[in-house]
């Protein structure tokens, strides 16, 4: 009968730790999925902003500006010279 | 001597007030116990429910709504991280406040009095501001300010702006879709926010996950057929044309010929989605497919396909126009001059009224109606938008004499310029395509055939001749292809009947006639000044555009040039 409670109150005791461990491995796990959901968002930050950059820089308006005023290009036509 | 004793003597002070320490000290433990066994007991459920309120936190994470991109990958609308800061009345510090106020760029002593009114009312949320610039919420944050929060949203860009504002749309502050593809297609884009309950610090910190009713799912990207360079080269002509006619409005649709894909859909005037404070109802009308027209001349390629459909005529049979007007019912429909004898070709590139009236009177209203339902005229809706208009045909019974030949020229029967532009495509083999803003994977869909393969080529051929020296539309001609199209001007309808001097300028054309690539609709709606002619106004638009997008599609020359390209140094 002793050996059966001491057996049980072992298994208590384990049970507790193991309960405590695994409450702890939770907070663990959290705080890792906590970090990578913060990189997560962070990336997406960046992302959406470098999207937004890019179509800002290609922007079909300012393309066609440039192209005209910095690099004195022109619509092509039927019949061109190319360089002489 | 007296004798002194070394032993302690019993003191009965001394043990009164032993006892009474012990005593006070035994009740205050009672005490301590008792409220312990009252908190555990009593004021458990209270107590927990508190508890709860202050630190579990039913957390809404948002889903990010689906991009919306070209045909080739070009963003038109994305949705950026940024964050919503609110903040507890009840938890906060006044006396931070106007720091948080200078961070956030609002007046320090709004913040405070709405905070206070929104204390003594005793509400335990308000925003602080919303969708944040992540750097600028960072700040905030890091002040630690007690009771202030900062909540994940995303903010909805338009990186194309004005250019692509009437096909796209808008979303609210909420970001549920307003307007455009973004209001047509809300369910689809906007996706599944998570939700989990949360145990949080007192700086919104999450010490504990208790459960996740749903995780956020994000919305699927949903690719457009809109090719953005000719969205751009559209918007652009466009508006420089309206503003140089000095008109109400005008928009211009390009779909492609062989498979009904909207290439460009553009309207005037147009405003920036980007910045809500600026927007006016007026200018964020989808002209292209919310108003309708009277397409007017536009009309005639049909009349005159269904009569060729028929069997009965052919391009070379002659008509006489003479003397260049026919009363019907009491009306005269007039020419702009006696075109005398006309073969079917002459009709369409002269434009003649008294032609195409002949042709709908020897066909009869049933063969008229069921032609132009077939090519699509009268259709409710091409996209299923919200506010798409809905196309007017009057129905046989309803077509008179005058009605039929009023119809037979484009009077009395409304579409929308994307409604005119699908059923153009029918002249590119003789099946109308219909028209599809959304690419899919899935293969062609079937056509509606119309008329036969040769009618349209024939009809192509005829509309070849409009764009000639002879015909009204020559300023629609571009070089290096072969040009089809047809004029149309039509009188606006006002309060008292049809305006004498209100129009609407149209031009409907494809290109290139050897093998029909793009089919291209421009409308000009009140145009001012001396010129106000479809031929004069709408086609120098289609044009520019026309040249311009058979170039950037790197569609071949039809037209053999006399010269070659010349290079310098070469040799042969």
């Amino acid at each position: 009968m002793n050996a059966l409670q001491g057996t049980l109150w072992g298994f208590v005791v384990v049970s507790a730790l193991v309960q405590i461990a695994q409450v702890q491995h939770h907070r663990d796990l959290l705080q890792v999925w906590q970090a990578a959901d913060k990189q997560r968002y962070l990336l997406l930050q960046e992302h959406t902003r470098l999207v937004l950059e890019k179509s800002t820089l290609l922007a079909n308006g300012r393309v066609d500006q440039l192209a005209r005023k910095r690099l004195n290009m022109k619509d092509p036509e039927q019949v061109q010279v190319l360089s002489e | 001597m007296t004798e002194t004793s070394l032993e302690p003597q019993e003191n009965s002070i001394v043990r009164w007030r032993f006892t009474l320490v012990l005593a006070v000290f035994g009740l205050l433990l009672a005490v301590v116990l008792g409220r312990l066994v009252i908190l555990h007991t009593v004021d458990q459920p209270f107590l927990f429910e508190q508890g709860e309120k202050r630190t579990v936190r039913e957390e809404v994470q948002p889903a990010s709504r689906g991009m919306i991109t070209d045909r080739f990958g070009t963003p038109l609308a994305v949705s950026t991280p940024v964050v919503t800061l609110w903040l507890n009345p009840q938890q906060v510090n006044i006396q931070q406040l106007p720091a948080v106020a200078k961070d956030l760029d609002i007046p320090a002593h709004t913040l405070v009095k709405s905070v206070e009114r929104a204390a003594s009312q005793g509400r335990s949320f308000i925003y602080l501001k919303r969708q944040v610039e992540p750097d600028v919420a960072e700040k905030v944050l890091a002040r630690r300010v007690a009771g202030v929060y900062g909540d994940e949203d995303f903010r909805r860009f338009y990186p194309a702006a004005e250019i692509t504002a009437h096909t796209v749309g808008i979303v609210n502050i909420d970001g549920k879709g307003q307007e455009g593809l973004e209001l047509a297609f809300d369910d689809y884009l906007r996706g599944h926010d998570g939700e989990r309950k949360v145990v949080k610090d007192l700086y919104g910190n999450v010490i504990k996950q208790l459960e996740v009713n749903a995780v956020a799912e994000n919305g699927p990207d949903m690719a457009l057929t809109i090719d953005l360079r000719l969205q751009y080269l559209a918007y652009r002509e466009l508006k420089a044309a309206v503003q140089q006619h000095h008109a109400k409005s005008g928009s211009a649709v390009i779909v492609d010929a062989h498979t009904g894909e909207v290439l460009a859909l553009v309207s005037q005037p147009s405003y920036n989605p980007n910045n809500r404070a600026t927007l006016k109802p007026e200018d964020m009308r989808n002209r292209a497919i919310a108003d309708l027209i009277e397409p007017g001349s536009t009309m005639k390629p049909f009349t005159v396909a269904a009569a060729l459909n028929s069997g009965r005529f052919f391009p070379s049979t002659q008509i006489d126009t003479s003397p260049g007007y026919v009363r019907v019912k009491n009306k005269t429909i007039r020419d702009h001059r006696d075109y005398g004898v006309l073969d079917i070709t002459g009709i369409i590139t002269k434009s003649s009224n008294v032609g195409v009236t002949y042709l709908a009177h020897k066909l009869g209203a049933e063969v008229i109606w069921d032609f132009f339902t077939k090519a699509g005229i009268g259709q409710p809706g091409v996209l299923g938008f919200p506010g798409e208009a809905v196309g007017v045909l009057p129905y046989p019974e309803q077509l008179d004499s005058l009605r039929l030949a009023t119809a037979s020229f484009g009077y009395g029967l409304a579409v929308s310029p994307l409604q005119l532009a699908q059923s153009y495509t029918a002249f590119a083999g003789g099946c109308r395509q219909s028209v599809r803003l959304i690419m899919r994977d899935e293969d062609k869909p079937a056509c509606e055939p119309v008329m036969s393969a040769k009618v349209s080529r024939q009809i192509l051929d005829m509309l070849e001749t409009v764009t000639s020296d002879k015909g009204t539309g020559s300023r629609a001609r571009v070089e290096g292809y072969r040009v089809g199209g047809k004029t149309g001007t039509a009188h606006k309808v006002g309060r008292g009947g049809y305006e004498d001097s209100a129009y609407t300028a149209v031009f409907a054309g494809i290109a290139p006639i050897s093998d029909p690539d793009l089919v291209l609709v421009v409308v000009i709606d009140e145009p001012q000044g001396q010129e106000y002619y479809g031929g004069e106004v709408a086609a120098p638009v289609f044009s520019r555009i026309m040249g311009q997008a058979l170039r950037l599609r790197q569609v071949a020359p039809d037209i053999p040039s006399k010269n070659t390209l010349q290079m310098a140094g070469g040799g042969a």
